[in-house]
């Protein structure tokens, strides 16, 4: 193999691999931005998972057959909102601590799949997925087009949400509220905006960009499902939103180092460059770490109210 | 001909012996960390044990099991498992060894067990070890065979255990028909990363490899991604036989398993025998721990030739005249 045969392997791999990881940190990021971290990102992955795989499992032999697909990203992002509600529910209106809140929706959304899946499918069983679309014309571009323009829909679905939560962060009045009710809730309560209500619709887009993520993990990547499908990058979602400092752009970025810098080290690996694997399988995190600490501006800060509960009733 | 039924007939006799049924009732405890139905790890040693109490009846063989152990949360469960008398209590997974031998020195009378591992333990510990590399050797023949490209990917959990072991007798395999052949061997860290496992798989494919295997739950994610080359010939020889029985079968020339029914069996024998522990108990060809299956249905790409060097490879094992040194292989 040729080193740039090489290199478009790692990008080929490497690009599909990031979009779970940037659903679900865009999501994350748009809690955060409303002063909420939702630690349970990983249980609203893993009922994203399982729902848009029961619905292709299900439906893949009768009518609904076209539309399987579709049907599961949508059932997994009504789920992710519902859970997020839930979430905002215990955080926001009982003013639970949003760790404990956080670990305890992880531990239910991952059990509750795991459940319902040995309930209705038993093992382990496979499903088509979402088939690769190749973009007319730009696909046939020599070495990128088919890195860049040969995914499923909802990878290309998953990029074009960058550009558009950017635009509604940064552009839009909802997006203001958002920032305000996460810097200062008090000044944005001052303002009449509505703290709670800001905060239930914030951490629903979270839940319903968390549930698609998960949904992409069945549908588009393993296609199939299994308890453990989600495997941590739940996590690795809430660690990117600090990485790409609460910014879509910068998320989109961490997702891709870390998502290349795995397929980077399992091409070391298959290459057979004489390197333990131990070291192989920890690099992308690493990467992200070191990264982290030499790159993070003071310039960035996190949102100034970021996991406080907010009650108008109390004065600080 | 008379003789060769014979002594057909003279070794069902002496296998058909080597257990004999439990002299009284024995009440047997599993714990694993996954479920009973995972088609894999978990589901093989279940079902191992429900054909034992199948084969001698559930009033001499009694049951239980518990799911979703974490090794911190087992020890309750085995705790009371040993206050309802239970005789045998099988922590299937080397995670459980801490918690077993913990248990071990607190009930002296109770027989315990974990695997796998080489290991001897205490007097009223048994381990099991499978000798995968048997089975990996044979895979290894088969893929071997069957490359064109001269490129095979091997996708490992981690480096240790009877996954060790099965990779290198897979490499060895390999090795004994087509030495030009190059094994990819890379491993996701994880034994149940699925989504890691598919990757891995495609860029093994994506480098030219053309037949893949794998061992641990993890493995069904990479047999997914080998199936999407669904026109392409890129194929599967699986270290478990359940991956003969789902969709993806088509890519899945043979396909070996553990039957933990020798384990299982000689647990019995021994606690009956008043033998409570410190042994290993082996899973290989020669006490029946392996089960090996090709698939009829993969098409033309299982040829005689592949067949015959399989069985040949399996023959030779069983019979001892193949001896595999594993640990040869770095």
């Amino acid at each position: 193999m040729t080193p740039l045969n090489i290199v478009l392997n790692i990008l080929s791999i490497g690009i599909p691999f990031s979009v779970s990881l940037l659903l679900a940190s865009l999501g994350e990021m748009f809690n955060q931005r409303a002063g909420i971290f939702n630690l349970g990102c990983e249980g609203i992955m893993s009922m994203g998972a399982f729902l848009g795989f029961i619905c292709a499992y299900y439906f893949q032999n009768t009518a609904l057959a076209p539309y399987v697909n579709l049907l599961g990203i949508l059932a997994a992002g009504v789920a992710g909102a519902l859970l997020g509600l839930l979430f905002a529910l215990v955080t926001v209106t009982f003013h639970a601590p949003q760790g404990i809140a956080g670990i305890g929706l992880q531990m239910l959304g991952i059990g509750t799949a795991g459940t319902l899946f040995r309930h209705f499918v038993g093992g382990v069983t496979g499903i088509p997925g979402l088939p690769s679309y190749p973009i007319p014309l730009l696909s046939k571009i020599p070495f990128i087009g088919p890195v860049f323009f040969n995914m499923n829909m909802l990878a290309y679905l998953a990029f074009l949400l960058v550009p558009l939560s950017h635009y509604i962060l940064f552009k839009t009045p909802w997006g203001l509220k958002v920032r305000a009710v996460g810097t200062s809730p008090r000044s944005a309560d001052t303002m009449a905006i509505n703290v709670q209500r800001t905060r239930y619709q914030a951490l629903a887009v979270g839940g319903l960009f968390a549930g698609i993520a998960g949904a992409y993990l069945s549908l588009g990547q393993a296609k199939m499902f299994a308890d453990d499908i989600v495997a941590g990058r739940g996590f690795i979602a809430v660690a990117l939103v600090y990485f790409g400092g609460w910014s879509p752009y910068r998320i989109l970025g961490g997702s891709l180092l870390f998502s290349i810098a795995q397929s980077l080290q399992l091409s070391i690996q298959v290459l057979g460059i004489n390197f333990p694997y131990e070291f192989a399988v920890m690099f992308p995190y690493v990467l992200v770490i070191v990264v982290l600490a030499f790159t993070r501006s003071a310039a960035v800060k996190g949102p100034a109210a970021l996991g406080q509960p907010y009650d108008r009733e109390k004065r600080i | 001909m008379k003789r060769s039924v014979c002594v057909i007939l003279a070794l069902c006799v002496v296998l058909g012996s080597v257990y004999a049924a439990p002299k009284s009732t024995i009440k047997i405890a599993m714990i694993v960390e996954s479920t009973v139905d995972d088609k894999g790890w978990c589901q093989s040693m279940h079902d191992a044990i429900m054909a034992v109490q199948k084969k001698y009846g559930s009033s001499l063989v009694e049951y239980s099991y518990s799911e979703k152990m974490k090794p911190v949360d087992a020890g309750s469960a085995a705790r009371q498992y040993v206050a309802k008398g239970y005789d045998i209590i099988i922590g299937h997974g080397a995670q459980y060894k801490n918690l077993i031998l913990e248990m071990a020195e607190d009930f002296p009378k109770t027989t315990f067990a974990f695997g796998t591992s080489g290991e001897i333990g205490p007097k009223n510990v048994f381990t099991y070890m499978p000798e995968s590399e048997e089975t990996g050797y044979i895979n290894g023949v088969i893929a071997g065979l069957v490359t064109k490209t001269n490129i095979i990917g091997l996708v490992g959990p981690v480096d240790g255990g009877d996954a060790a072991r099965y990779n290198r007798g897979f490499i060895l395999g390999v090795r004994s028909v087509n030495p030009k052949a190059q094994v990819q061997v890379a491993y996701t860290g994880s034994f149940g990363d699925y989504v890691k496992a598919a990757e891995l798989a495609h860029t093994q494919i994506k480098s030219g490899a053309d037949v893949l295997t794998g061992s641990a739950q993890q493995a069904l994610g990479a047999l997914r991604a080998v199936a999407e080359y669904r026109d392409k010939p890129v194929w599967w020889v699986g270290q478990d036989t359940a991956q003969l029985g789902i969709p993806e079968s088509y890519k899945v020339i043979a396909a070996a398993s553990y039957a933990y029914e020798a384990v299982v069996e000689s647990l019995i024998d021994k606690r009956q025998a008043g033998i409570l522990g410190g042994e290993c108990i082996p899973l290989n060809f020669a006490n029946n721990g392996f089960v090996y299956q090709f698939n009829d249905k993969v098409g033309p790409v299982l040829t005689s030739d592949v067949r015959k060097a399989a069985e040949k490879a399996k023959a030779d094992i069983s019979s001892g005249k193949l001896t595999i040194d594993w640990q040869s292989v770095k």
